[in-house]
């Protein structure tokens, strides 16, 4: 019963070069058919669908071609009542895409479109006594919030509105043996969750509870021979892993433990040369979500020709810059 | 939107795709619609649960409508009589069902489910252990799966032996299961707790636990995750918080304490020092000055009186203190915690008894003459071999990097790494910490591990090396000669306020840039500097640049 490596094939004639104006051009067509079918069906995303694309676009020097205007009159339509930001207009207010508008409007320097006062409140009144964040009022409990909820707050400048101490604690009892995180305690480790534990971790100034070799070398061992990175051990790669893996090891001072030029072939076979954008992997359907991750791995391995990412917020650094939050990491 | 394959379709085939699209989403938006508006009209009724229904059925991720079930059902609870209610929540808990089959990985649809179970009045959880069962049959891997089953093991109070129990079993089925073995790491401790052993876990049940997973990789070496828990049973031991280092300095009136884990000293955590039983007002700070976790706390412009004093630390809040005698005729006194050589650093993978360890590293050295190309088993062979005596082994510790590298040439970079740690503790084994020179010249280090252990030495060697960075340098409080000849070095920002730093060798480095050098201003002590070799040094002006920048250092280029 030998265990056969899941990984997938790079074709030869896979794409080495980045098409830059391919993918701008596909991200700014993308919201301009609001009644194509996948539009339609990824309303419950489309906060989070304008995030990706706006920072993929701010990324390749091409955030001017979005229609800033309607961006943040959207947003400012999606503010609820209780303060929390939902993802469309009509929908309900959650974490996942207040933490997704508050990212646009500092991108956009417009945090004063919504009633950031209100927004801090709700996202207050979320903390639970044992430290955790409900994702909204309905009680899901995911360390995805507590990322959200401290990102959120750190941006708006009011970090200690909560109880930091505590909402560390919850994290670093999420904590697994190889190092990792999970959604819960008790919850298997996932590259995902382990960039959210860190970056939470990394926000709030404990990164000292890493064991930032194990864990490192769990991030590393995501590798697989084509060069791509999967989210967990026995599982396919995928683009967006180039994100999650590589922000983490980046926020650990461990980036360097990745064989880079495998990956860079990796990602770049991932574009589609017909429609622009990238896919999960070589030879699927690309989207705005691998798009933007795509573009952040090729960042983080040192691609000039797009802007620096923060591995934290998953913003350009120069924005980090201009809204005077520099971060001590590992 | 994952794994979805693109195929390619002739014009005619993506017409009929377009329109029966069309259609598709004329229903989808004239239902979305309706459903928004009853329930902006709060019409909790049978007719909402059947659009929303047939909308999450497809769109699973469509939040607010769960949300609106929500309010639907919690509705039925104040208003519906029970038998009524009985059958509404039983046909939910039999629609999730359904929509989970179409897709077992949306959190909307687990967490819908959790809530029914939990709003019911009349929940069978025993059930929702056997529909946890059989989602782990199609797919043993389901995150959300599993911790759906954490949350009804709770509510049914089913006992952790049985869950143990649970993963044994799905693991005799597929031993490359990750998710069994890391339910058996959370369970392993609450089933058998024992707080005197290092793991946390009885010695009898590890041994057991050693079998298994033996099975599992003389089955197959290259699955990963019997290694992973292998690793894991072999042990990392917590260490307690404790002072480990302490020194006072007359001359520089200085007092230095160093811990066993980070703490954070501020107001909140406040620090106590006693001189002769009598507080002193002192301003601690870490190596870095900011306000952050640290092990190294440095206290400056301490009064310290003349003749033979006492003093101590208090660490209130974690009740942990240290007392130093310093005699009249001393300049400076150093306390350090003692440990056994080739046990400073043990405390990494230390399982319960060497005996043990001895064992397992007898089986593995069978698996290798079997497999001797295999990396998980050489990986498991060195710790076992570091774990029991890093010294004696030093040299087939070596080899079997080097073995690595070429084995599994992706992670190249994180083997040099490893080696170069494994030198330096080594080095760090034989050394007395209050030692002035420390030298690890020429070893090939490619990072330099543990300067917290080090912040009273004065004179460093790493010439030789392949260093890039000083990351952590600023732990070097005492250090005043520095050389760094022949590294790859390209980044000093790891000297920012090095205070005692009065020579520093940068020879036949990679300094490019005349602002690489600029952190060097922050280090008041500097006198010398070597940066030949460098190609900053190509051009005279910025030479020139470097002498404005450093004036009263003498450099070298």
């Amino acid at each position: 019963m030998a265990s056969q490596m899941k990984d997938v094939e790079i074709p030869e004639k896979a794409l080495k070069e980045l098409l830059l104006s391919k993918h701008a051009d596909y991200i700014g067509a993308y919201g301009t058919k609001k009644d194509d079918y996948e539009y339609v069906m990824t309303e419950y995303l489309r906060m989070n669908g304008i995030y990706w694309g706006l920072t993929a676009m701010d990324l390749m020097n091409q955030l001017d071609r979005m229609n800033k205007e309607e961006v943040i009159g959207f947003i400012k339509q999606c503010q609820h009542e209780s303060g929390g930001i939902a993802c469309s207009v009509g929908h309900d207010p959650h974490l996942l895409c207040t933490l997704s508008a508050i990212q646009i409007l500092t991108l956009y320097d417009a945090q004063d479109a919504v009633n950031t006062e209100k927004v801090i409140e709700w996202v207050r009144s979320l903390q639970q006594d044992n430290g955790c964040f409900y994702g909204d009022k309905w009680g899901e409990v995911d360390t995805r919030f507590s990322f959200c909820a401290v990102a959120c707050l750190s941006l708006l400048g009011k970090l200690d509105c909560i109880n930091i101490d505590k909402a560390v604690e919850f994290v670093v009892s999420c904590m697994n043996y190889d190092g990792g995180f999970g959604c819960r305690p008790g919850s298997e480790t996932h590259a995902g969750q382990v960039y959210c534990c860190v970056g939470m971790l990394a926000i709030t100034g404990c990164l000292h509870y890493i064991d930032a070799d194990l864990l490192g070398w769990w991030l590393c061992e995501r590798q697989l021979p084509s060069g791509g990175l999967n989210g967990r051990p026995e599982k396919l790669p995928d683009v967006c892993y180039s994100w999650w893996v590589l922000a983490s090891l980046k926020i650990i001072d461990r980036l360097h433990w990745i064989d880079k030029d495998s990956l860079i072939a990796f990602i770049l076979a991932s574009q589609d040369d017909e429609t622009g954008g990238f896919a999960d992997r070589p030879g699927d359907m690309v989207d705005p979500f691998h798009t933007l991750f795509g573009l952040c791995g090729l960042s983080l391995l040192g691609n000039k020709s797009v802007k620096a990412i923060n591995p934290v917020f998953c913003m350009p650094e120069e924005t980090m810059q201009r809204i005077g939050i520099q971060l001590d990491l590992l | 939107m994952h794994g979805r394959l693109k195929v390619r379709t002739t014009a005619e085939q993506q017409e009929a795709k377009r329109v029966e699209r069309e259609k598709k989403l004329k229903i989808y938006t004239g239902a979305t619609k309706k459903a928004f508006e009853k329930r902006n009209n709060r019409e909790f009724d049978e007719e909402a649960l059947k659009i929303t229904g047939e909308i999450l059925a497809v769109n699973p991720d469509f939040y607010s409508l769960w949300n609106f079930r929500k309010e639907i059902f919690n509705d039925f609870k104040e208003k519906r009589p029970k038998e009524e209610l009985d059958k509404a929540f039983q046909d939910e808990l039999y629609f999730l069902e359904t929509c989970l089959k179409v897709n077992p990985k949306s959190y909307g649809t687990w967490h819908h489910r959790s809530f029914v179970m939990e709003t019911m009045p009349t929940p069978d959880w025993k059930r929702e252990i056997k529909l946890c069962n059989t989602f782990l049959q199609y797919d043993e891997r389901n995150f959300h799966c599993w911790d759906y089953r954490r949350f009804v093991v709770g509510k049914a109070s089913i006992s952790a032996a049985e869950e143990f129990e649970f993963t044994t079993e799905k693991i005799a089925n597929n031993f490359s299961d990750y998710s069994s073995w890391h339910y058996r790491s959370k369970l392993l401790p609450i089933l058998h707790p024992d707080k005197t052993h290092p793991s946390g876990v009885n010695e009898e049940i590890l041994l057991k636990e050693f079998e298994t997973v033996q099975n599992a990789f003389f089955t197959d070496p290259n699955d990963q995750s019997a290694w992973f828990y292998h690793r894991w049973l072999l042990g990392r031991h917590q260490r307690n918080l404790e002072i480990n280092t302490m020194f006072v300095s007359r001359k520089d009136r200085r007092v230095m304490v160093t811990t066993t884990k980070p703490v954070m000293i501020d107001c909140n955590n406040p620090v106590a020092l006693k001189i002769n039983d009598k507080e002193v007002k002192v301003e601690w700070r870490n190596q870095k000055s900011q306000r952050k976790y640290s092990t190294l706390w440095l206290a400056d412009n301490v009064l310290v009186p003349d003749g033979s004093i006492n003093i101590q630390v208090l660490m209130d809040t974690h009740r942990i203190s240290q007392l130093l005698s310093l005699k009249s005729d001393e300049s400076e006194s150093l306390f350090t915690l003692p440990f056994k050589e080739g046990n400073r650093f043990s405390y990494e993978l230390t399982s319960s008894t060497s005996e043990t360890l001895q064992r397992e590293l007898e089986a593995i050295v069978e698996l290798y003459e079997i497999e001797p190309d295999n990396k998980w088993v050489i990986l498991t062979l060195m710790s076992l071999m570091k774990s029991l005596d890093p010294l004696k082994y030093e040299q087939e510790i070596l080899q079997q990097i080097s073995h690595l590298q070429n084995l599994d040439p992706k992670r190249k970079t994180y083997y040099d790494d490893l080696r170069s740690k494994i030198l330096v503790e080594n080095t760090l084994e034989a050394f007395e910490l209050n030692q002035q020179c420390l030298d690890l010249s020429d070893k090939k280090l490619t990072v330099l591990y543990h300067t917290s252990l080090l912040p009273f030495i004065s004179e460093l060697h790493l010439e030789g090396n392949q260093l890039v960075n000083l990351k952590n340098f600023e732990f070097l409080q005492c250090l005043k000669n520095l050389i760094l000849d022949s590294n790859k070095i390209c980044d000093i920002n790891g000297l920012r306020g090095l205070n005692s730093l009065e020579k520093l060798s940068l020879k036949d480095n990679l300094i490019q840039d005349v602002n690489d050098l600029k952190v060097l201003q922050t280090c008041p002590n500097l006198n010398t500097l070597n940066i030949k070799g460098n190609t900053v040094c190509s051009e005279d002006k910025s030479l020139n640049e470097l002498r404005q920048l450093l004036p009263g250092v003498s450099i070298t280029s």
